[in-house]
């Protein structure tokens, strides 16, 4: 009789695992993971859809964002004519053809903020905490002070003395929402600029701005990406409470704050002019929160619950 | 204590100075002149008369002087005078304080009376449905719009059910300040409010709770044969509560900030609103004042959260 035919695995063979980088590792832990990917998913569609906004109100709505129909005013949601599939407005405009364009708005703001916030919190962070002395000190001083002023305050009384557009209104948000980000970035930087490999770069004569950006920056720049989306979130909430409060984006430009704006009129005609618009403000920044939620525990589910919604607060 | 207080009080002074530069930057670098916005477009009056009362406002002095004298009029209480009003903006603004203060008093304690219990049970539950049931709702409720969330609450318990009133403070004709009349009408902005800190209350104190059960104290009481009960609330809520009073400043200021808001949505004549108004009726100083005043008040809140602090927790005194 023939010894069985047995293949010897060793254990070495059967653990073997092809061994993958850090952003691989993330990308194959968020592919496993509903939540976000459906998040993202809804939030690919929401810019996929503003950014077609002419399209479609050309082609599918025929409506412009401005145009009346004084005869349908307050017209509820209804399947009869693509324009009105979400009613219309106290003018009979197009809600759906506002609400396509005031996501255009939203989420320009939203993103350009954001870019301006991280900018600048980066910056100030990385380098406060990298120099310490008194740039340190005129950081902390710079971000003690604004956070001890009412941002949507401090927002309209800017608002008042200053016409502001979409770009100044998202440059000047970003400028008041750098406060976090610096904390972070600065207590970062300043928990890795003594460790051995920064002396090493150090000692070998590698610049401050070399050492800042190859060899601390990297290390929190999974953190950022989850605080961006955290901050992006923030800013469109902001951005919609100015602009319902009149002092943002201005009318005739639709966007979903300023849609809200004449609420009180709403509660008796027209319920849906409240409800459409504040869904898609929610809607949207909840997908962001999520995402943030997920790439946080993609990078590291060991941070779980440490940053990101949790740990900041509403932007306002 | 004193030297700790005292320690604080003078770590203010930078920041109220540098509040004091952005307030006082911003009216100089308005594209509007002052002058013009006092005066309007009166065809009555020459060039002469508006260099006139250029040089009496002190507007022709150097920026530095004029900044010194700003610092000295606020240092008197003196901030400027309400072109609507037309009286001193500290007055009109003492008038509408106290309701937003007490909106922002029961709000918070609204929001620590629902958090408290949420962030415990998730902390000691955790993982389990409550906990995720808890950080869902924390999550969804940072993602609303504050005043969406108000103009829902108008739209279905005020217009539709008739629960509470639409807006306003009072009753028509009555007018008190602590009745049932008031509770009835705050109820809505009381809720509202309380939602921004109900969102992140409870994950604080979940992180906390989950902190203190890994200690070696908690070990020790469960080893000498206390009950779960016992250990959970002798040993554990006693220490996870603690932060609690550091939340408060935090709170304060979304509070503050939402104050516009809420105030805007459930027509509530506070600071928020008056500042809203202001801003619309171009009342410049009144602005100004609203904002500068609504600063100083935070300022203030955040020396009293860390004394408060440091007063529950000794060995933050040290550091």
């Amino acid at each position: 009789m023939a010894a069985p035919a047995v293949t010897l695995r060793t254990p070495a063979a059967e653990l073997a695992r092809p061994s993958i980088g850090f952003w691989s590792d993330a990308l194959h832990r968020i592919r496993h993971d509903p939540v976000t990917m459906a998040s993202l998913a809804v939030l690919a569609a929401m810019v996929l859809l503003a950014a077609s906004a002419d399209l479609l109100a050309q082609h599918v709505f025929r409506f412009t964002f401005t145009q009346q129909d004084l005869l349908r005013t307050w017209e509820k949601p209804t399947l009869d004519e693509p324009a009105y599939w979400l009613g219309g407005d106290n003018l009979g405009r197009s809600q759906v053809v506002r609400v396509l364009y005031g996501a255009r708005i939203s989420l320009f703001i939203g993103v350009f903020g954001a870019l301006v916030s991280m900018g600048m919190g980066i910056a100030l962070g990385l380098t406060a905490g990298y120099f310490r002395g008194w740039w340190d000190d005129v950081v902390v001083w710079l971000v003690t002070t604004l956070s001890n002023i009412p941002i949507l305050f401090l927002l309209i009384m800017i608002g008042l003395y200053f016409r502001l557009d979409a770009l100044s209104l998202s440059i000047l948000i970003g400028m008041l929402g750098w406060l976090g980000i610096a904390n972070f970035a600065r207590g970062q930087t300043i928990a890795l600029r003594d460790r051995e490999y920064v002396q090493a770069a150090r000692s070998v004569g590698a610049s401050a701005p070399r050492i800042m950006l190859r060899h601390i920056f990297p290390n929190i720049v999974p953190l950022m990406i989850v605080l961006a989306m955290v901050d992006i979130g923030g800013i469109i909430l902001a951005e919609s409470a100015l602009s319902y409060l009149g002092f943002g984006v201005q009318p005739p430009q639709p966007s979903w704050g300023n849609m809200l704006s004449g609420a009180t009129a709403f509660y008796f005609k027209g319920p849906h002019l409240i409800v459409v618009p504040g869904v898609a403000i929610t809607v949207t920044v909840l997908c962001l929160y999520l995402v943030g939620d997920g790439l946080r525990d993609a990078f590291d589910p060991r941070l779980r619950g440490s940053i990101g919604v949790s740990h900041g607060g509403r932007n306002e | 204590m004193g030297r700790f207080i005292a320690r604080r009080l003078v770590q203010a002074i930078p920041t109220i100075f540098g509040i004091m530069i952005i307030t006082f930057a911003l009216t100089r670098l308005s594209p509007s002149d002052p002058v013009t916005i006092m005066l309007g477009n009166n065809p009555d009056l020459t060039e002469e008369d508006r260099e006139e009362l250029r040089e009496k406002l002190g507007l022709n002095d150097p920026l530095p002087v004029q900044f010194v004298r700003y610092v000295g009029d606020t240092a008197r209480l003196d901030f400027g005078t309400s072109f609507r009003h037309n009286r001193p903006a500290i007055e009109v603004i003492g008038e509408r304080l106290p309701n937003s203060l007490q909106l922002s008093v029961a709000s918070l304690l609204l929001a620590i009376v629902v958090s408290v219990p949420l962030g415990l049970i998730a902390g000691v539950k955790r993982g389990r449905i409550a906990d995720q049931a808890i950080r869902g709702v924390s999550v969804l409720l940072h993602a609303v719009p504050l005043f969406f969330l108000g103009l829902l609450f108008v739209l279905v318990f005020g217009v539709g059910l008739g629960w509470f009133p639409v807006g306003s403070m009072n009753v028509i004709g009555e007018s008190c300040f602590f009745c049932w009349d008031r509770v009835w009408h705050m109820a809505g902005p009381v809720i509202i409010g309380a939602t921004g800190g109900i969102a992140f209350i409870p994950r604080v104190l979940r992180t906390e709770v989950l902190e203190i059960l890994g200690q070696d104290f908690v070990r020790t009481a469960r080893s000498k044969g206390l009950r779960e009960r016992v250990v959970l609330a002798r040993h554990v809520f006693r220490n996870a509560l603690i932060p609690i009073v550091t939340l408060f400043g935090g709170i304060l200021t979304i509070l503050l900030g939402g104050s516009v808001i809420i105030e805007q949505v459930f027509n509530w004549p506070g600071l928020g609103r008056l500042l809203f108004d202001a801003a619309n009726s171009k009342d410049y100083p009144l602005v100004q004042a609203s904002v500068l005043i609504g600063s100083l008040l935070l300022v203030v809140s955040y020396i009293l959260r860390d004394l408060a602090y440091a007063w529950v927790d000794p060995r933050i005194k040290a550091g």
